[in-house]
């Protein structure tokens, strides 16, 4: 009897006891439940997160104006960028560059940090630069891909041609004249017959004229540049045409080269500095006069033309029938002290600043100027000016 | 020696099944494409790199050039060798057939521009020093742009598979025809005038007509487009006018078989 109760009262201890354990069991259960869908919402919360996170990034990406280009650890193309997608399927030059990426993802998947520099001729000339970034651990052969950049380095390489170009060309322009100035004093000094001191005398003036010359288009220059606020009024573009033409006809006729100023829209305005605006076109006209042959004729036009955006512009355009431009150096006349021909120009005796001045001045006036030229069938010439509309002129005045 | 495919298998191919190997002979066609357009990049970017050696007298990037045409030959050899390999392996037949054979035909045809353009910067080399005229100058950079653009064009119109752009080429090819002979004369006219030695003379006419040539490659790659596309040459109308004259005319010309 007390057996059966004792072992009645273990049973019920036993159900008891696995009530309790089963009760805290799903209570566990629940609770755990709980967690996991704590969890679970914030996995998909970080999920979310991370996807908008993974667009923000890619449209990142996409917005950087160098190329960008991610191959896998097969070195399959995964991702590219819009500015890329000009080197991927692509031909003529960049089919060069295409290749040069597809071996440069091969270097980045191996670890390797490479970069190369392409220069290609075009047309447009440019060079660009292609760099190999391992990404992932590499080293240990864990990487997960290459990373390739592109980038148009053309701009900073002119830069860097402009800097290094700028002293040398300085100073060969201010010590040339100085040092010949010193050399033709000392002789003069040990010269009493008038027969070599005349000549001597004579070219010394020559020279400290140079220099002048020099060092007041410096200072024009630098003025301009200073940003003195350039006085607003509106001029005439027939009227800036006219009067620089005419301050060049003197000299244009010594070498009978003929100036002739084509009649352009009639009130065709610009809003300005009439003095800048004149000296802006003589040194251009100063330039095809110099470097046209007798007989030739040189051309001052002006136009309205409508950009794509819809705004007015006046071009005032200077065409000679000279020997042009070579194209490599198309891009550069406009920097201080450019030379395409040295020889050349110390015969002209211009101080190779004429065009920077002029740069300064469409910069001055909201505008640009532009080259176009053809070896030995002469050189246009445009300054572009935003025109002034009737109302804007109306409100100037 | 590594190609654009190379970089694309990095070394990593599985054992083919049958199936793979139909997908394969595409990949391999895809392949050729690319090298051919490669190939054709690296003439279309000596081109004006030629002009620049000549015009500025740079004895480095004619070396620099010459030492180029290697890899293009290079290539052009491997390319050709996988165009044979197809043909036997794969026996291609219609338009696959067509594209083997013109990739052939344009390996050819751009190799030798290339080897043209190597003239170029040799003859550049000859005449090392000499000035030339503006006018001249001016004239050899149009006929650089001529040609490189005739060349550009004709690979647009095999990228594209477009006979229409292969079928301007002779007409825009003209152009460059008629700078070569203003180019001729102008070399003429300059040793008139005692400005340009008669040796400094010849190189330049040779050079001129690299260039001249170059468009002539330009053009008959653009023929063989034609062919690839439409499956007719150019050659077919003289054949046809062969044709119609031995049968009006059948007493004099003895059938060919």
């Amino acid at each position: 009897m007390a057996v059966a109760i004792v072992a009645v009262g273990v049973v019920l201890l036993v159900a008891v006891v696995g009530l309790l354990v089963l009760d805290r069991r799903r209570r566990a259960a629940t609770d755990q439940c709980a967690d996991l869908e704590t969890e679970l919402e914030r996995m998909r919360a970080r999920a979310v997160a991370s996807a908008t996170h993974a667009t923000a990034l890619r449209e990142a990406l996409d917005a950087i104006p160098l190329g960008v280009i991610i191959g896998d650890r097969t070195g399959t193309v995964i991702y590219r960028n819009p500015a890329a997608a000009l080197f991927l399927d692509a031909r003529h030059g960049e089919a060069l560059v295409e290749v040069a990426i597809r071996e440069l993802i091969g270097d980045a998947i191996q670890g390797e940090r490479t970069s190369r520099s392409l220069e290609l001729f075009g047309p447009p000339r440019r060079v660009l630069e292609v760099q190999a970034v391992p990404l992932g651990d590499a080293g240990t052969g864990a990487g997960t891909g290459g990373l390739i950049v592109v980038e148009d380095v053309s701009d900073r390489r002119r830069l860097e041609a402009i800097r290094r170009d700028f002293v040398a060309n300085i100073s060969h322009e201010l010590k040339t004249p100085v040092g010949a100035l010193g050399l033709l004093a000392e002789t003069l000094l040990g010269e009493d017959d008038p027969e070599v001191t005349h000549p001597l005398a004579e070219r010394m003036v020559a020279e400290a004229f140079r220099v002048n010359r020099t060092i007041d288009d410096l200072l024009e220059l630098s003025r301009i540049e200073a940003g003195e606020a350039p006085v607003r009024q509106p001029v005439l573009v027939q009227q800036v045409l006219d009067g620089a033409a005419d301050r060049i006809r003197p000299a244009a006729t010594l070498r009978s080269i003929e100036v002739v100023v084509e009649p352009g829209p009639l009130g065709l305005t610009v809003m300005g500095d009439r003095r800048q605006l004149v000296s802006a076109m003589f040194n251009l006209l100063d330039n095809a006069v110099k470097y046209s042959e007798p007989d030739h004729v040189v051309t001052l036009r002006s136009s309205a033309v409508c950009a794509e955006d819809g705004s007015a512009w006046a071009e005032l355009a200077v065409v000679d029938q000279g020997m042009g431009i070579p194209a490599r150096d198309l891009e550069r006349v406009f920097e201080r002290f450019y030379r395409v021909d040295r020889a050349r120009s110390r015969g002209t005796g211009g101080t190779g600043l004429g065009l920077a001045i002029v740069r300064h001045v469409a910069g001055n006036h909201h505008g640009d100027v532009s080259v176009e030229s053809q070896e030995g069938s002469g050189s246009t010439f445009r300054l572009r000016l935003p025109a002034a509309l009737a109302n804007e002129e109306a409100q100037a005045g | 020696m590594t190609t654009a495919a190379d970089g694309e298998d990095m070394g990593m191919q599985p054992a083919m099944t049958d199936t793979d190997i139909r997908k394969s002979f595409h990949q391999q066609l895809d392949d050729i494409k690319h090298d051919i357009v490669r190939m054709a990049a690296i003439v279309t970017e000596a081109v004006p790199q030629g002009t620049a050696v000549l015009l500025d007298g740079d004895l480095h990037g004619a070396q620099e050039l010459i030492e180029a045409d290697d890899l293009l030959d290079t290539l052009a050899l491997d390319t050709e060798e996988r165009c044979y390999q197809l043909l036997a392996l794969q026996q291609p037949m219609a338009s696959d057939l067509r594209s083997i054979v013109t990739a052939l035909r344009m390996v050819s045809e751009i190799e030798r521009s290339g080897d043209l353009v190597v003239n170029i910067a040799k003859g550049a080399r000859r005449i090392y020093g000499t000035t030339f005229p503006p006018r001249m100058r001016g004239l050899i950079t149009q006929m650089g742009e001529e040609s490189a653009k005739l060349f550009r064009i004709a690979i647009d119109a095999y990228v594209e598979h477009d006979d229409g752009k292969a079928a301007a080429l002779p007409d825009l090819d003209d152009r460059l025809d008629a700078l070569h002979k203003d180019y001729i004369q102008e070399i003429f006219e300059t040793h008139g005038r005692e400005e340009l030695e008669i040796r400094a003379g010849v190189q330049l006419a040779l050079i001129g007509r690299y260039y001249e040539r170059i468009g002539d490659h330009a053009v008959n790659i653009g023929e063989r487009v034609r062919y690839m596309v439409t499956g007719w040459l150019p050659e077919h109308t003289g054949a046809a006018r062969e044709a119609a004259r031995r049968q009006t005319d059948p007493p004099h010309i003895e059938p060919a078989d």
